[in-house]
């Protein structure tokens, strides 16, 4: 169960070491893309993509055919871009691609195991595969398996495993090399909402572990749930790059919570010159500055109401995706 | 760690613990491709199922030795040697094996397609050259064992049951390498043609018939040709597209000198220089082929 994997001693453990393992790489950007382009006939796949990428924990967001899958390749070496250059922990990839395979892990999105091995065998083959030494991969292997919640069915065929368990058990065969960084293309697609939730737990561990993540997907709640940096691509193109946190800006909307007595709150708050308007059982109010925000939870105290909740609305990542590729386009 | 008080015992936690020892690269991936693919091929860590066809076609092709070794050892003193094969001829009797090529190439080349798992070995510090070198590699070590290990029985065995060891020894100190570049020369051949057949298609046993057709078709095809077109001694140039024993050809060589009298090739003038020739253009054509169908890990 995934529940026995949340111990405070190995977080322990894990986060005394975690800041050395990042400021390897902190030094510099995790990536430096300059100028990437990469055209197939008849396709612009990525179109001049330049931006620098900080250790952590990263989403690449877009939309089904953005380019996503084309830049792993390119990251991994796997394919040549048409144009441009990019660095990865440091490395060009053009110029020595087996040197940055060595420092990452790779998870692909479809079904990628031998189905007739166990996950013990597969995991710590690819551990092996990876430049580990047999006995120090076979341990590794026991070691990510037992960390992605696969400890009792590592001697159980692929073949049988679930789709989560499936998930789980690439993950693990991306984590045995021990890399620094881990590319992971939609590691919660087919998950079940539980499965996904201990997924997403999954991933946000990682960073503690001081292994980046670079994860691709369209579901922008799991980026915003996870990822401390976003980078935003849309037909090859970037939209946008920058730390989470920054993306989620403030709308000037403020959402409180009086129970039923919403009518009263608005009239209240048109006295005192604010604009509000209820919605859905909650008042929404347009607040211009701290003052205005101080006036509302006056005239909620004035009128005696009751006060559930009081949040200021951030604009959700889809809205700055949305937002973004309309000031491009 | 974590421990009761009063109590000796403690409970650790692993947690995640990174990797500070050594760390390979190029070499050291192939070398464990290699190592996975021997064990895929003879089905150890596998089910029992996997390791029936692998074994028992090991022990017939080393029933020949233990029946000659055997039959030597009762008549040993009736005759001075009793020889029902000879080394050259059992060295022939290792292209059974292709049946077990073209049962283990295909098993241990078109899942890694079928179950989308070369990305991820493309993932890691290796080539396509390195794939195919370990993949080549060994299945052509597991061809060479399970030749080799026949021949050393009837070696050994024939030693034994001379009147003199020593002498016997001494007598065919030859086959200790005549018979070892033979089977190299088998098993490379086999084991590249196998996998390049194995390498076009992601189906199992559409790459098996394909490797069998591909031997029974050409060896089918010459046996006509040179029927129609026989010199004297009754070989002809035909005898070159029999894949089956183009590497025999050379065994011949190896052994005799020259082309057996009775092959395909016998008084074909150049015959054994020609067979060397079709036997590397052949080698050729599946390299490349192997190189263009993982070609594009290295784009």
């Amino acid at each position: 169960m995934w529940v026995s994997y949340d111990r405070k001693l190995a977080s322990a453990t894990l986060l005394s070491r975690a800041p050395d393992r990042l400021g390897g790489v902190s030094d510099g950007p995790l990536l430096r893309i300059s100028g990437l382009t990469k055209t197939y006939p008849g396709v612009t796949a990525l179109d001049d993509l330049t931006l620098d990428v900080p250790p952590g924990r990263i989403g690449l967001v877009g939309a089904n055919g953005a380019g996503k899958s084309t830049l792993f390749r390119i990251l991994l070496g796997l394919s040549h871009p048409t144009a441009g250059h990019v660095e990865v922990c440091g490395i060009q990839v053009a110029r020595d691609p087996i040197a940055v395979r060595s420092r990452l892990g790779y998870m692909p999105e479809h079904d990628c195991l031998p189905l007739d091995q166990t996950a013990a065998d597969v995991v710590s083959t690819f551990g092996e595969l990876s430049g580990l030494p047999a006995r120090a991969a076979r341990q590794r292997a026991s070691d990510v398996l037992d960390l992605v919640g696969l400890d009792e069915a590592r001697f159980r065929p692929i073949g049988g495993f679930s789709t989560g368990m499936r998930q789980r058990a690439k993950l693990a065969q991306a984590l045995v090399g021990d890399p620094e960084l881990v590319l992971l293309d939609e590691p919660t697609a087919g998950l079940d909402p539980i499965g996904r939730e201990e997924m997403l737990q999954l991933v946000d561990r990682l960073g503690s572990f001081g292994i980046s993540v670079l994860m691709a997907t369209h579901l922008l709640d799991d980026v915003q749930a996870v990822c401390d940096h976003v980078v935003m691509i849309n037909a090859g193109k970037l939209v946008v790059s920058g730390a989470t946190n920054s993306l989620l800006e403030r709308t000037g909307l403020v959402t409180i919570d009086v129970g039923r007595h919403t009518d009263e709150l608005v009239s209240g708050l048109a006295r005192a010159g604010i604009s509000a308007v209820a919605v859905d059982d909650v008042v929404e109010a347009t607040v211009g500055d701290d003052a205005q925000m101080d006036a509302v939870r006056d005239v909620v105290a004035q009128l005696g109401l009751p006060l559930f909740r009081l949040s200021t609305r951030l604009r959700s990542l889809d809205e700055a995706f949305v937002r973004r590729s309309e000031e491009l386009a | 760690m974590s421990s009761l008080p009063g109590s000796s015992g403690a409970v650790y936690d692993r947690g995640y613990r990174p990797y500070d020892g050594p760390r390979g690269q190029r070499g050291a991936a192939t070398f464990a491709l290699y190592k996975a693919s021997i064990r895929r091929a003879l089905g150890l860590r596998r089910t029992w199922r996997q390791k029936v066809a692998p074994f028992v076609l090991l022990a017939i092709v080393t029933v020949p030795a233990i029946v000659n070794v055997g039959i030597g050892y009762v008549s040993r003193n009736r005759f001075d040697a009793f020889e029902i094969i000879t080394y050259r001829e059992y060295v022939g009797v290792s292209s059974a094996l292709l049946l077990f090529v073209a049962l283990v190439a295909p098993d241990v080349i078109c899942p890694d397609r079928r179950q989308k798992v070369l990305p991820l070995m493309f993932a890691r510090p290796l080539l396509g050259t390195d794939y195919v070198v370990a993949k080549v590699g060994s299945i052509a070590t597991i061809l060479f064992a399970f030749s080799f290990l026949p021949q050393m029985v009837l070696f050994i065995g024939n030693m034994l049951v001379s009147d003199a060891a020593l002498d016997y020894f001494s007598g065919h100190l030859d086959v200790l390498w005549k018979v070892p570049l033979s089977i190299v020369v088998l098993a490379v051949f086999y084991a590249a043609i196998g996998c390049a057949v194995s390498s076009l298609t992601d189906r199992r046993i559409v790459a098996g018939a394909s490797v069998i057709g591909l031997f029974l078709l050409t060896s089918i095809s010459s046996g006509v040709i040179v029927d129609q077109t026989a010199g004297p001694n009754g070989g002809a140039y035909g005898g070159l597209l029999n894949v089956l024993v183009l590497p025999l050809y050379l065994r011949d060589v190896i052994f005799l000198g020259h082309i057996d009298s009775e092959s395909q090739l016998a008084g074909v003038a150049g015959g054994g220089w020609l067979a060397l020739a079709c036997y590397l253009v052949v080698l050729a054509v599946a390299s490349g082929l192997l190189w263009w169908r993982y070609r594009w890990v290295e784009r």
